[in-house]
């Protein structure tokens, strides 16, 4: 992996300087059954193809956003802070 | 055999003066300065290089410029060197590879004539039954196989480095088109990093001795000549960087391309690329193209003009086009007698004057004709040549033999095209060309020169400038005069490729699967043309696939010299309508030696505001994560007994420190704790400890509350970083208002604790330290021995004690005045080891050293810090999911009953079976005996049943213990 990612605060900078902190999921509520709450814990898409995922920027600005990747070719389609 | 030198000539690079030696397989050798190894070895008569892979058949000089297998050498004990592209220097110790007992002698190449034990994929075959043979078999075969051999004692020899660089264009190649191509786009401003990988700049110009026509005001120079001219225009453009004997080995996402030089990996960041990186000949099939003197014609002119030597003494010179005359006519300048020309040629196009000139020099002249055979045993002796039909077919009853000891093939070429598809291009077989060539390629990369199929000066050169302005153009569009520029020379490079292609004719496909005689297609890997067609009869008729069960194209030339061929062969026998495509060439594309890849070794550390003080005190450093952490002072058991009864310090600099600030801290805090801290009060301390959704535990430390919005957090050592993203993760995208700010490069940090600690300490603030006013878990600033300080009063050794953390550049200063308020009492410094067995003695757990990635606090002895009454926390559910289906095992104290030591790892076996670990343990000089935490099953730590300790293979009886060994109602710490 060698691609780039724009940091929101940075701007562009090699993947490098940043630790991936996997699929973007929404924490379900607590009420949720515990067969959800399992795949929430343990399972993930791990999708061919576009995918939103956290990363942080390790050795830069220090702060989560999000990025839309696409794993096949690790083109970037856009990043963003979570709001 | 021995070769004369030509006398010096101004395209020669070595120094015909000066003469260096080394020595080869124990022989000294005579060198010119500027000489390869194989250069040399080559004028001092050598022909045999190494032996091949599978029938250690005599190998020979073959392509001269570092692509083929053939000359791979052991040099001064690095494994597997080139031996054509290594330069000379004074004293090198060369042995050849792959031979045994030597080069001349090759015991193993009996195998040539045990051949049929060895068909393609005979690793899936042969030597399977009987059974029993196989280990015999496997030892033959791996001692047979493989290249070269690794000196496994041999010391590292260091001195690798990576570096990382960035460029607006960067030009692979420095040949014609990459000369020209660096040179347009430096001339728009463009930063241009030109990486070539041999010494000199200039590509197959340097070794070109004819002069050339139709290349505009440059017309009339001879090659090398021209290649000068190139070269000066781009070295006095102070815009263009050139990386010389560089070779790119990958291109990666991003506009990254990997680049070694010498010992050295360059990163480099372009945005732009521009592939010249040529083409390379390869050799045709016909019966024994292997045998040594069947060389490259561009190896041939290597050694002739750039090292001025003798490659044979008659030749016979195979070609499809008009290089082979050139050729001929260079090597008769050299005074070498030329035999023969052959080319495939039906009808050659013009200048018939060079056909009568070579004819008046006594060379035979045959168009239409093909080379069949190479004759000889251990070197060619001569030339079997067969005419052709009008349908490129051989009468092969027609056949001639021409004696000769050098034949030289121009015979088919292909492009050097594996970063094109690596950069994102596709690589389609063009059947005018007969070459796989680059199409479809991504905005950011163009290409220039040979790499496109045509190999003609004239459209290399218009090529080149058009990649150049091209590339500088879709950087700086503000440029717009360029863009008609372009449309111009667009139209010209059309019209040169056109003409080339309407008189190319590819060297025939000769070779035929009903001889037993070798004819090779990958010589790396030993695979024939009739290896490849029962490829195909076996089902293997998709090249992919092909090339795993053959194994060709996976020798140390990655394919370079038989890709194509073995493509047009599987096609050919797969009765595939020339759906030839590449085999997918991944980086590397050249070896790494893994030293490059790892670059400088170095082990970072990290030390504390406080290590000289430990080096100055001689304390015993170790290494824990990357701090280095003073162990011991003395003994740990002294230490020990120091802190227990009189007063110690440690340096706890390395603990994370965080502060959380914000309205929504405590809110926070909450969250991503099991314990509860909107409700601890100003002043006070708590414990807490963190885990993730399922429960887990994944980091424990104080939170001390500094103001409503203000905490102070430490976390375990080396955890910080984790911490810090972990509660920075679980507030992005909420509405928590809060800073997590990571302190712990910032202060230094020590505990002061033992029964005269606050005797000791009163000395240096005028902070009231007594029980009622700082009581313990309680926190202060305070100023400290004239620093500003944040005071903790807690207890992590069970003694009377602060935390005392100040600004790093204090540190020392405040270590200072506590040993010298300290003097008094017999203060001593402890380390690691003593505080290891003080804690233990507490029972006090270390997150990660007693507790692992399914360690939960309701089975770790914690529960008292899960509040399951409050809001939804990070892990709640987790932790109820667990609490409903009840511990399964537990962490606790223990003693050994008698003498013995346990130590952490070992096994807690309950009736004989082994049944939990032991997580920490050591001898507690209070009890007396060996203490420790273990992980063992519910009914051993309710005291049901008793449990013993594997300690060397003898079970030890061992008793949980409740409380804490020492101090068990904590009055002390109190205190
Ligand atoms: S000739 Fe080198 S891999 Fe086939
Ligand atoms: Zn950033």
């Amino acid at each position: 992996m060698s691609f780039l990612l724009a940091c929101p605060n940075c701007g562009e900078r090699s993947v490098y300087e940043f630790r991936s902190g996997g699929e973007f999921r929404q924490r379900p509520p607590a009420s949720v059954s515990s067969h959800e709450w399992a795949r929430y814990l343990y399972l993930r898409k791990n999708e061919a193809g576009e995918t939103t995922e956290w990363w942080y920027h390790q050795l830069g600005c220090r702060s989560w956003f999000l990025a839309v990747r696409d794993t096949r070719t690790n083109l970037v389609k856009e990043t963003y802070e979570h709001d | 055999m021995s070769t004369t030198r030509l006398p010096p000539h101004p395209a020669h690079v070595i120094d015909h003066e000066q003469t260096l030696t080394f020595s080869f397989a124990g022989e000294r050798i005579q060198a010119r300065a500027g000489d390869t190894i194989a250069s040399a070895l080559y004028a001092a008569g050598r022909r045999t290089f190494s032996r091949s892979f599978k029938y250690h058949r005599p190998r020979g000089l073959l392509c001269g410029a570092g692509q083929c297998p053939n000359c791979l050498m052991n040099v001064d004990g690095t494994p597997s060197v080139r031996a054509c592209t290594e330069p000379v220097r004074q004293g090198m110790r060369v042995q050849p590879q792959n031979a045994w007992p030597s080069l001349r002698y090759d015991l193993l190449s009996i195998i040539d004539r045990f051949d049929w034990l060895l068909p393609i994929g005979f690793y899936y075959k042969t030597f399977i039954r009987p059974r029993f043979f196989w280990p015999l078999a496997e030892k033959f075969l791996r001692r047979a196989a493989g290249l070269g051999e690794i000196n496994t004692q041999a010391k590292p020899k260091g001195g690798y480095d990576h570096e990382y660089r960035y460029t607006d264009i960067t030009v692979v190649g420095g040949g014609p088109a990459g000369l020209t191509a660096a040179h347009e786009a430096a001339n728009l401003g463009c930063q241009v990093t030109l990486i070539d990988d041999q010494p000199k700049l200039g590509g197959h110009l340097r070794f070109q001795t004819g002069t050339y026509d139709n290349i505009g005001e440059q017309s009339g120079l001879t090659g090398f000549a021209l290649a000068r001219s190139l070269r000066e225009r781009v070295t006095s453009q102070p815009n263009i960087d050139v990386l010389s004997s560089a070779t790119v080995f990958g291109g990666y996402e991003g506009g990254l391309l990997g680049v070694m030089q010498a010992k050295r990996l360059i990163h480099l960041r372009t945005q732009r690329v521009i592939i010249a990186t040529g083409s390379h000949e390869y050799p045709a099939v016909f019966t024994n193209n292997d045998l040594p003197g069947v060389m490259l014609g561009s190896g041939v002119r290597r050694l002739l003009h750039l090292y001025g030597v003798q490659p044979g003494t008659r030749a016979v010179v195979v070609c499809h086009d008009d290089t082979g005359w050139t050729l001929a006519d260079e090597l008769l300048d050299s005074g070498i007698r030329v035999a023969a020309v052959v080319d495939s040629r039906y009808r050659l196009p013009d200048a018939p004057d060079s056909v009568e000139q070579l004819q008046r020099s006594g060379v035979e002249v045959l168009t239409s004709y093909a080379i069949q055979a190479a004759r000889g045993t251990n070197h060619v002796e001569g030339a079997l040549v067969v005419p052709l039909d009008a349908q490129r077919n051989p009468f092969p009853h027609a056949s001639r033999f021409i004696p000769c000891d050098l034949i030289c093939l121009s015979t088919d070429r292909t492009p050097t095209a594996a970063l094109v598809a690596q950069s994102g291009g596709e690589l389609v077989y063009d059947a005018t060309l007969g070459q796989t060539l680059p199409q479809q390629l991504p905005p950011q990369v163009f290409c220039a020169g040979d790499v496109t199929g045509i190999h003609l000066l004239p459209a290399t050169l218009v090529q080149g400038r058009l990649a150049g302005l091209r590339a500088a153009h879709s950087l700086r569009a503000s440029e717009t005069s360029a863009s008609s520029h372009i449309q111009t020379l667009q139209h010209e490079c059309e019209a040169l490729e056109q003409e080339y292609r309407r008189h190319y004719e590819p060297y025939p496909q000769l070779g035929h699967a009903w001889t037993s005689k070798k004819q090779f297609v990958c010589v790396c890997e030993d695979i024939t043309h009739k290896d490849l067609a029962q490829g195909v009869a076996e089902g293997f008729d998709e090249v992919e696939t092909l090339k795993r069960y053959s194994t060709f194209s996976m020798g140390p030339c990655q394919g370079r010299m038989c890709a194509t061929s073995s493509a047009r062969i599987c096609a050919r026998y797969a009765g595939a309508e020339l759906a030839t495509r590449a085999t997918t060439a991944r980086p590397p594309v050249t070896p790494v030696p893994l030293g490059v890849l790892a670059g400088r070794k170095h082990q970072p550390e990290k030390h504390t505001p406080l290590h000289h003080r430990h080096i100055a005190l001689g304390a015993e450093m170790m290494l824990l994560g990357s701090w280095k952490r003073p162990y011991a002072y003395t003994t740990p058991s002294e230490e020990h007994q120091a802190v227990r009864e009189r007063v110690g310090i440690i340096d706890v600099s390395t603990l994370g420190k965080l502060e959380v600030k914000g309205k929504d801290a405590a809110r926070l805090l909450d969250k991503v704790y099991t314990h509860t801290f909107s409700t601890l009060r100003v002043g006070r301390i708590r414990y807490g400890v963190m885990c993730d959704d399922s429960g887990i535990i994944i980091d424990d430390g104080t939170v001390s509350r500094l103001a409503d919005d203000h905490f102070f957090l430490t976390t375990t050592t080396g955890n910080v970083e984790f911490v810090e993203q972990w509660l920075k993760w679980w507030m992005a995208g909420t509405d928590l208002c809060a800073h997590v700010t990571n302190m712990t490069g910032g202060l230094a940090a020590m505990n002061i604790a033992g029964p005269k600690a606050r005797q000791v300490f009163s000395q240096l603030t005028d902070t009231d330290l007594s029980s009622e006013a700082f009581s313990y878990m309680a926190c202060r600033r305070a100023t400290v021995a004239g620093a500003p300080a944040l005071l903790l009063r807690i207890g992590f050794v069970g003694e009377t004690g602060w935390e005392i953390h100040v600004p790093a550049e204090c540190g020392e200063q405040v270590w200072d005045a506590i040993m010298a308020a300290g003097a008094g009492f017999q203060i001593i410094p402890f380390g690691v080891g003593a505080q290891r067995i003080l804690r233990l003695e507490k029972k006090h757990v270390i997150v990660g050293q007693d507790t692992d990635a399914l360690s939960n606090p309701l089975e770790a002895d914690m529960e008292w810090v899960v509040k399951f009454n409050k809001d939804d926390f990070i892990g709640k559910r987790g932790l109820q999911a667990i609490q409903e289906r009840g511990p399964r095992h537990k962490l606790v104290g223990f003693a050994l009953r008698d003498s013995g030591m346990a130590e952490g790892g070992q096994a807690v076996v309950v009736n004989g079976q082994p049944a939990g670990r032991v997580a920490s343990a050591a001898f507690s000089p209070t009890a007396g005996k060996c203490v420790g935490l273990a992980w063992v099953p519910v009914e051993v730590a309710s005291g049901t049943s008793p449990f013993q300790i594997r300690i060397n293979g003898t079970d030890a009886q061992a008793d949980v213990i409740d409380d804490a060994f020492y101090d068990p109602q904590g009055e002390r710490l109190r205190s």
